[in-house]
């Protein structure tokens, strides 16, 4: 036997170190992640962004764009036109302008089947024309795809980005210099007309089948290499927000986030991320608590993987995208008009129609503490790692010292005298695995509960989103009395501790692969769940064991998202009462569950996926651990002291 | 004509050119006085000269060469332009020799002859012909280079044979055909049947060999060697007007050329060899600038006179669009014909080529009118569908908006590094499965054959067929990315092929003829398009070819070095084991004995 495998040739000098200071060394990573990753924020450990791929060429060419009277006189046109058409996109009216201005004109038809209650149906039309590039044969294309608002929306308006998308159009044709097609897309009914549209486009459905049915195109113009969504709110813009945060936490490839600050910045546009913009400080500390708070306010936009913008659904399908956001509100009050906003998108596209190849040269993972800074994956990813590696030195550790413990029973037995092959085997191996399964086969049952309990209800024409959010409750309250009907299992030392080994390891790992994908959720998790699952222990004294099953029930999902919905609800409605606003915060947090159900749905954004089936799974088998109720031993209690 | 004419003809034109040199080497010099003997041998050599052309009269005596242009604006915001030319060389076809030609170019007779060609159709085009609002063109062409030949059925080795024109044309016309050969050739069964006349029995595919290269760029390059080709090259006659600085400013542009044998008469007792040189243009309003379009906007400058060599010289521009969209022409043409092809009726004007000079412009009366699409009665579109890299699918999408049924052959010719699955071909027209008449499938095999389906399908009336297949995306071994790794692989266009009922929206040329002017009144059982559709562009999964992926190739190596020993350690136990005390002599002592017994064993073996 080697040393992985032999219990004894691991009781060199490490192993006793580990096991003798695991504990400490478990918080030293602990608090050095946290550490690492606040000091992300320093300038010293963040760099100023660049352009690495050289074909862009951003900014060389000379802007021509000068249609800014036709773009006012598309806004006041639209603004008559849209009092016509009481909720619908005034389509008749875009389709002539675009077959005027000289593209291919199309519109696009789909349908929403409402996934918590299949009998309602939505029908939306998007809008969209293609310029046809003189210089290639539609085999490429860029997109500008500008989201129509009916005036009765709830958000701002955005028909001041259709009236300039068309002027940019009316000027662009003329242009023999373009090499993508490009598609000009005004969608309807916000996120839902682009994913409509996007699926049509590739001819795939993303969500469940028969959610979103998504209808066929007419035209189309080969592979989009990259996609603009504009939002301005106002003829006249103080500011440009560059919003990237995408579906499931994806980003765009940083080159073109540099092309779209380097091409606001050329013509004099203030341009903001999370609403800051760059800023130059000369204190050390307020340097770094400026850039802080804004990685702190991306991490919270990408953490929830939903996007916050139509962009966001364009990058499941390879292609880079970004949303402008034009305000009106300004900081000196300077504001730019439909020229330089012309200029900008002009410039912009005429960088990217340089592209020879698909966006590949920067990054795909970053944080950005500010405009013009990045933070790498090569330095993020340590602060991660360390968290997690926490639990995994405590899982080591615990392994190490549950063969300590057997052999040191060995070791009195055989004094003893007894036979070595009664007393050694004392883990249930079996039990705990078929354990662990089960709370996964629930995590399981809980990710598909909704799609189960929704035609039920909507049979027995009860409350669908009700009836779905209570089963869910319900659920989630039940598998809490699980490790009460464990029996033998939930009495045996060494068995729970392996469940908690297995548990450990498990979340280090669902960790450091969460952070690969979207870091957002992945740090977040982390810094909330480490501390309290490296408490978790079997153990024997009552006070302990009630404080990490109170701690531990304070780390479920649900109840972090209660919280985290009723510190929102009070920020927001700070006059009212607490009743008033405790009530609001359940009406809300219901909705939010709904809302990340419908996501995963027609999106297929995975958060309420990967929550149930494997957070949910792994916090009931440590839940498992925590409420074991081990036999205060008889013998060999002060040996037992860790 | 005898073959003995040809190598005296040829003499004779040598010694016509010495001579003219020497002449003007004589007569350039100053104060050279003029010998009665020099006079004398001009004299001869006049006479020779006439003696000579009477010659060529009698050899070539049926050489011809027309240039026609045809100017058609589109319903759409575009005009289209096709330059025509056609030499028809009467050539004996039991006479095997193609050196000695006349307004034929004898770079491409050499060709005909080293490769025993029977057929040549060549095409490199830049962007895509849009059937759905243009209409169909007078020569439909792929976007990229497209090629496609037919062998003379005593031919030994066709492959070899391809390849090796493939390169002679990658010469003559400066483009990539190189790059093909029999792992991206196919031999279609149906789309491609020969286009001129044959005397063969049987038609079989296997001399047909066709290829499409699509990711080829057209540009000023290629033009030059294919204005060479034309007797007068590019200093007279319409050849003058393509002044690579416009022709290329527009939304679609393509050089074709067309070698085929055609009957000379109607009985077709004999046979001709026929090259059409095509040169399409489609110009944009918006780029132009103006609506109003004339020789000056669109190929920069005006013509001087015909090509002397040609036998027909016009330049026509089609009025269909007149009626509704009312434009004035200057000068007024010489005469105005009227079509009436396929019930069709259509007006053109008609200019003949003067030696004076003439700039042709088009004046429109209203500028501002948009009208309503009406796309032919056949389109086709091609794209790919899924995302992500594992698994993908093409889908073209057939349109017939005839009345009636339509027969149609879809040709796909797939690379091999899209492996397509047959199982997965799917034909549904208007919501129905149709079955394919006919479905030709040869799989295809990595880095020697592509995938090929063709099928001959009969679309219902007024209707919208889609034909989609899936594929895998696979790696390429790593030299055989392209250094531009990340552009993405090209998919060729699909070729759908169909007899016309109808010749609505149809300028292409009947098949017995060569001239834009005998497409006029030509009406035919049927009209043969052939429906180029869009290329694709296909990002298979490619390594990141950056430092960073040269890291990680670093790392797995030294994880894979360190992994053996790491491996060994962790899982195998180390026993001290106790040590040979044993002196330097004594260990030497101990090998020189056992090399000894060794050398008595082999000795006793």
């Amino acid at each position: 036997m080697g040393l992985l495998t032999d219990p004894r040739s691991g009781q060199g000098k490490l192993t006793k170190l580990l096991i003798r200071f695991y504990k400490k060394f478990c918080v030293l990573l602990y608090v050095g992640g946290i550490f690492w990753f606040c000091a992300l924020a320093s300038p010293s450990l963040n760099a100023n962004t660049y352009f690495s791929e050289n074909a862009l060429l951003p900014g060389l060419v000379k802007s021509m764009f000068q249609e800014d009277k036709a773009a006012m006189r598309y806004y006041e046109e639209l603004v008559d036109e849209t009092d016509k058409y009481d909720n619908s996109i005034p389509y008749p009216w875009l389709l002539a302008k675009f077959s005027q201005i000289g593209l291919d004109a199309y519109t696009h038809n789909f349908t929403l089947k409402s996934p918590l209650n299949p009998k309602e149906k939505y029908v939306g039309k998007n809008v969209y024309g293609i310029l046809r590039a003189p210089r290639a044969s539609s085999t490429e294309a860029l997109v500008l795809s500008v989201p129509y608002r009916p005036p009765s929306s709830i958000y701002p308006p955005t028909l001041p980005s259709i009236a300039i998308a068309l002027a940019f159009a009316k000027f662009a044709v003329r242009g023999k210099y373009w090499a993508k097609d490009i598609i000009f897309l005004v969608t309807d009914h916000e996120q839902l007309g682009v994913q409509a549209w996007l699926e049509a486009y590739y001819g795939v459905t993303c969500g469940n089948e028969g959610t979103l049915i998504h209808g066929d195109l007419k035209g189309r113009a080969g592979a989009i290499q990259a996609a603009i969504n504009l939002e301005l709110h106002s003829t006249k813009i103080g500011n440009i927000d560059i919003k990237i945060e995408s579906l499931n936490g994806q980003l765009p490839n940083l080159d073109l986030v540099n092309l779209a600050s380097k091409i606001c910045a050329k013509e004099g546009v203030y341009y903001t991320f999370k609403g800051k913009g760059i800023k130059y400080i000369r204190n050390m500390y307020k340097e770094w608590k400026y850039y802080f708070k804004n990685m702190l306010s991306m991490i919270s936009t990408q953490s929830t993987g939903i996007p916050n913008g139509n962009h966001g659904l364009f990058l499941r399908f390879g292609i880079q995208a970004l949303t402008l956001e034009g305000f009106e509100q300004s900081k000196n009050g300077a504001r730019v008009g439909f020229l330089t906003i012309g200029r900008v998108i002009e410039g912009i596209f005429r960088s990217m129609n340089n592209l020879l190849e698909r966006f590949h040269q920067s990054f795909f993972f970053y944080l950005l503490p500010s405009p013009d800074r990045y933070i790498s994956i090569g330095l993020y990813m340590p602060a991660i790692c360390l968290i997690a590696a926490a639990l995994i030195i405590k899982a080591c550790a615990k392994w190490c010292q549950l063969h300590e413990t057997n052999q040191k029973e060995t070791q009195q037995s055989e004094a003893v005298g007894t036979i070595v092959g009664n007393t050694v085997p004392n883990i249930n191996y079996l039990g705990v695995i078929i354990l662990s399964v089960t709370m996964h086969l629930t995590g399981a049952f809980l990710t598909a509960l909704p799609e189960l309990v929704i035609p039920l209800a909507s049979n027995f024409e009860v409350n669908v989103s009700h009836t779905v959010v209570l089963c869910l409750l319900g659920v989630i309250l039940s598998t809490l009395f699980i490790p009460f009907v464990l029996g033998r299992l939930r009495r045996c030392s060494a068995s729970m501790d392996f469940l908690c080994i297995i548990s450990l390891l498990e979340l280090g790992t669902a960790l450091i692969c969460l952070a690969m994908n979207n870091f957002s959720l992945g740090i977040i998790c982390g810094i909330l769940s480490v501390p309290f699952a490296l408490l978790i222990r079997p153990t024997t004294c009552k006070y302990y064991s009630a404080i990490q099953k109170l701690f531990w029930l304070i780390v479920h999902p649900a109840t972090i998202l209660f919280i985290v919905v009723l510190v929102n609800t009070k920020l927001m409605f700070k006059q009212e009462d607490a009743k008033e606003v405790l009530f609001r915060a359940v009406d809300a947090t219901e909705q939010s569950i709904l809302y990340s159900i419908t996501d995963s749905m027609i999106y297929g954004n995975w958060l309420y996926t990967v929550v149930t089936s494997i957070f949910i799974s792994n916090w009931l088998c440590f839940w498992c651990v925590a409420c074991s109720s081990i036999p205060k031993p008889v013998v060999s209690s002060e040996k037992k002291n860790d | 004509m005898s073959t003995f004419y040809i190598p005296l003809v040829f003499s004779g034109t040598q010694v016509i050119k010495e001579i003219r040199k020497w002449v003007y080497r004589e007569l350039s010099e100053k104060n050279r006085f003029y010998d009665d003997s020099i006079l004398i041998t001009m004299k001869i050599v006049l006479i020779l000269c006439f003696l000579v052309k009477i010659q060529l009269v009698l050899c070539y005596g049926n050489d011809t060469f027309t240039e026609e242009l045809l100017i058609k604006p589109l319903f759409s915001d575009q005009v289209y332009a096709h330059f025509q030319f056609a030499v028809t060389w009467d050539k004996d076809p039991t006479i095997k020799k193609y050196h000695h030609t006349h307004l034929f170019p004898r770079a491409l007779g050499e060709i005909i002859e080293r490769h025993n060609i029977h057929e040549l159709h060549i095409s490199l085009t830049g962007g895509l012909w849009r059937y759905e609002s243009w209409g169909y063109p007078v020569v439909d062409a792929a976007p990229g280079a497209e090629v496609w030949a037919w062998f003379k059925p005593d031919t030994v080795d066709i492959d070899q044979n391809w390849k090796l024109l493939a390169n002679t044309l990658s010469g003559l016309l400066c483009s990539s055909f190189n790059f093909i050969d029999v792992s991206n050739s196919i031999s279609p069964e149906f789309s491609f049947r020969p286009r001129g006349s044959t005397d063969w029995t049987t038609v079989n595919s296997t001399w047909l060999r066709y290829a499409s290269l699509p990711r080829e760029i057209v540009c000023t390059e290629n033009l030059t060697p294919f204005k060479k080709l034309l007797p007068c090259d590019s200093k007279l006659g319409l050849a003058s007007l393509l002044n690579s600085g416009f022709i290329h400013n527009t939304k679609y542009h393509s050089i074709a050329l067309h070698l085929r044998p055609i009957c000379r008469t109607e009985t077709c007792e004999s046979v001709s060899l026929e090259l059409q040189l095509s040169v399409s243009l489609v110009y944009d309003y918006a780029i132009l600038g103006t609506r109003n379009w004339s020789f000056k906007k669109l190929f920069g400058q005006g013509l001087e006179g015909k090509c002397p060599l040609s036998s027909r010289s016009n330049i026509y521009v089609d009025l269909s669009t007149s009626d509704s969209k009312k434009f004035d022409l200057t000068p007024t043409p010489d005469e105005v014909v009227t079509s009436i092809r396929g019930g069709f009726v259509n007006k053109y004007a008609l200019y003949h080529i003067s030696p004076n000079f003439l700039s042709i412009s088009g004046r429109y009366e209203d500028d501002n009118e948009i009208f309503v699409k009406k796309p032919p009665s056949l389109y086709a579109n091609q794209y790919l569908i899924g995302y992500g890299q594992e698994r993908g699918g093409i889908v073209s999408k057939i349109y017939n908006n005839h009345w009636s049924a339509l027969e149609v052959v879809l040709l796909q010719s797939i690379a091999w590094y899209v492996p397509v699955y047959l199982h997965t071909l799917k034909i549904v027209s208007n919501g129905e499965i149709l079955k394919p008449t006919i479905l030709k499938y040869i799989p295809g095999k990595q880095r020697e054959r592509p995938y090929y389906i063709e099928m001959v399908l009969n679309l219902p009336p007024l209707s919208e067929t889609l034909i989609s297949v899936d594929f895998d995306y696979i790696f390429l071994k790593w030299q055989e990315y392209p250094p531009d790794a990340n552009h993405g692989f090209y998919i060729g266009s699909a070729v759908v092929s169909s007899y016309l009922p109808l010749a609505k929206n149809f300028t292409g040329l009947p098949q017995d003829s060569s001239t834009i002017y005998s497409s006029f009144n030509a009406s035919r059982s049927g009209y043969l398009v052939q429906v180029r559709t869009e290329n694709m562009v296909i990002t298979l999964p490619t390594p990141d070819f950056s430092m960073p992926y040269n890291v990680i190739c670093l790392t797995c190596t030294v994880v894979a070095l360190a992994f053996g020993p790491l491996h060994n350690i962790t899982t195998k136990r180390l026993i001290l084991k106790k040590k040979c005390e044993t002196t330097l002599v004594q260990k030497l002592k101990l090998k020189f004995e056992t090399i000894r017994k060794q050398l008595v064993k082999s000795k006793s073996d």
